[in-house]
């Protein structure tokens, strides 16, 4: 192995070029404050693997997507593995970056000299947001279909050409086979171009511009070791932990496919990925104008903000405490996304889990025909009572009892007994009683 | 010579992280991409009419429906099979593809013999090789019979070989 490499080094010249990839200085020593720029970087290169592989067996038209996602986690070797580490390194990448800025804003490593590197960040993190955005209605499932389609409406609300943004994305006006190509042709052929290209350029002005290091300036000339061996190491222990965290999630939970996408189904509720929920918050409160302003001039002015960021202020001072705004305007920030963060939770956690007898009732409904008859939200023919709301109307004995024996219930109802067998029987009437307004 | 030592023991550590990463990628993307390749197909018995309608010693083409499970999808394709009764009742069905290379081989009701247009080979109605290069007998595929229809176990097999293999 070490005379093959020394052979290829020899060959090649590779002496040099290590060097200089090697040696960077790193000023004030390497520290584990410094991780999350490269374990970001592994988490992109784990997404990028993941994502190729999962490729060989995804469909991406609303006919198969739903059946391939379903045949990659149950028929294929090591595909609820492989689509487990996609799933939850796609959050494990929100949260690297959420550090990575984090640690960069508290350093102050976006002021100058170091402007570029910044700028450069910020798109990249907005391409990672299209990333998750465009990959989340892959699988086609009720959750992909509905936060997609109140995804293209938020889009829908930017002023003036809202309208024209929300048909582009959707190509038409609503969600449909064009809809998930283009998804999938952004999310693996378009998207993967511009991130490579814009992580190099982050790296390539790391490398030109330098590491920034400690606050004190004093601190950072005084002692400075290279990237190898020690930040290396540390890096890849880094690395190390997140691979086993996200596999370990993918072992033990693994990644959600709801119910197949149907547009008519009113009765499921959309909750978006972990990383938009304080914005689904936030989108409770606000009406009217006040919705506008939420869904396009915050999103505009924290991404402006964002920009202008490097620019603002003649401060190159970067410690934290002779920062007090800067720091103040951060930490504000952050109680105001987990605090919306956070009522979200509590309130997703409110929402009662579906029970699986209602399921089994909502497939044993459809496939007794009852929609002939019936009508539930619109869907269904008009003969007997429309049942949007029938669990507010009647209790489970009086529902047993009509499946039973419909016309000693209601005299006169042309309804067929179905002689259901009891846990049959059940199952409906769970169904019926979920039928609530609110 | 500490600082050595302390180098070599990153680089080790280094090393030993990479490889797990390595094995804990690979493993995984290896079975993943390549296992499915290698899992035999699962036939399912198809359909192949009203037994009664095969003539006694004198076989018939027949077609019937295939349903086949590839991954997440199944498909349906139509595919014949030569069946006779013989004269006991036993039913015979043959595969429609010569064992020779592959081709479709017909009955000839005036010779009374299969005979395969691409390399002429010559099967006996009880699949016997007459003539030709076909290196085996015609190949039987199984069958039973339920309330009267005839349903066929669909399965092909290696050609060009004396051994009666499945693909």
């Amino acid at each position: 192995m070490r005379r093959l490499f020394r052979w290829l080094s020899d060959r090649l010249n590779l002496g040099p070029l290590l060097h200089h990839l090697l040696d960077e200085p790193i000023p004030g020593g390497a520290s584990w404050i410094y991780v999350f720029g490269s374990v970001t970087l592994f988490l992109f290169v784990q997404q990028a693997v993941t994502g190729t592989f999962l490729a060989f067996y995804y469909a991406p038209t609303p006919d198969h997507a739903y059946d391939s996602i379903k045949f990659i986690q149950q028929g294929v070797p090591f595909g609820a593995l492989i689509r487990g580490i996609h799933h939850w390194g796609a959050s494990a990448m929100m949260i690297a970056i959420g550090l990575h800025m984090l640690q960069v804003y508290l350093y102050g490593a976006y002021k100058p000299p170091r402007e570029p590197m910044w700028l450069v960040g910020v798109f990249l993190l907005i391409l990672t947001l299209t990333f998750g955005f465009t990959g989340y209605l892959l699988p086609w499932d009720q959750t992909a279909y509905w936060a997609t389609q109140v995804g293209i409406n938020i889009i829908g609300t930017v002023p003036w050409i809202g309208g024209a943004l929300a048909k582009i994305a959707r190509v038409g006006s609503d969600l449909n086979a064009l809809t998930l190509s283009r998804f999938f042709a952004l999310h693996t052929l378009i998207l993967p171009w511009l991130i490579v290209a814009l992580i190099a350029a982050h790296l390539f002005i790391l490398r030109r511009v330098g590491a920034a290091g400690p606050w004190e300036e004093a601190r950072a000339e005084r002692f400075s070791e290279p990237f190898y061996p020690k930040q290396v190491f540390i890096d890849a222990v880094a690395m190390g932990a997140v691979f086993l965290g996200v596999a370990g999630a993918a072992l033990l939970s693994p990644a959600p496919l709801t119910d197949r996408a149907n547009p008519a189904d009113a009765t499921f509720r959309p909750v978006p990925e972990w990383y938009f929920l304080f914005f689904y918050q936030l989108l409770k409160y606000t009406k009217g104008a006040w919705e506008t302003a939420a869904t396009f001039v915050l999103p505009l002015l924290f991404f402006g903000l964002l920009f202008a960021l490097p620019f603002l202020g003649r401060n190159r001072e970067r410690a934290p405490a002779r920062r007090p705004i800067a720091i103040g305007i951060g930490a504000l920030f952050l109680v105001f996304v987990f605090t919306l963060l956070g009522t979200a939770l509590k309130q997703t956690a409110a929402i009662p889990v579906t029970d699986p007898a209602v399921e089994r009732g909502r497939a044993l409904y459809a496939k007794l025909g009852c929609a002939g008859c019936h009508r539930i939200h619109g869907v269904g023919a008009e003969v007997g009572p429309d049942l949007s709301y029938v669990g507010d109307q009647r209790d489970r004995a009086w529902l047993i009892a009509h499946f039973k024996d419909p016309q000693k219930m209601s005299p006169g109802s042309i309804m067929p007994a179905f002689h259901l067998p009891e846990p049959e029987l059940e199952d409906l009437t769970a169904y019926m009683l979920s039928l609530k307004k609110g | 010579m500490e600082e050595v030592t302390r180098r070599s023991f990153f680089g080790k550590a280094i090393a030993a992280i990479a490889g797990m990463i390595a094995l804990g990628w690979g493993i995984p993307l290896l079975g993943y991409a390549l296992l499915p390749a290698f899992r035999r197909r699962r036939e399912s018995w198809s359909e192949a009419g009203p037994v009664d309608k095969l003539e006694v010693d004198r076989p018939k083409e027949l077609e019937m429906v295939l349903s086949l499970k590839n991954g997440w999808m199944e498909t349906h394709s139509v595919q014949s099979i030569w069946a006779f009764r013989k004269p006991d009742g036993e039913v015979v069905v043959y595969s429609p593809i010569c064992p020779h290379l592959g081709c479709a081989y017909r009955w000839v009701d005036a010779e009374h013999v299969f005979h395969c247009p691409c390399h002429g080979s010559v099967f006996a109605l009880s699949g016997k090789v007459l003539a030709g290069p076909a290196p085996r007998p015609l190949d039987t595929l199984p069958e039973k019979v339920e309330n009267g229809r005839l349903y066929v176990l669909y399965e092909e097999f290696k050609t060009g070989i004396p051994r009666k293999e499945v693909i």
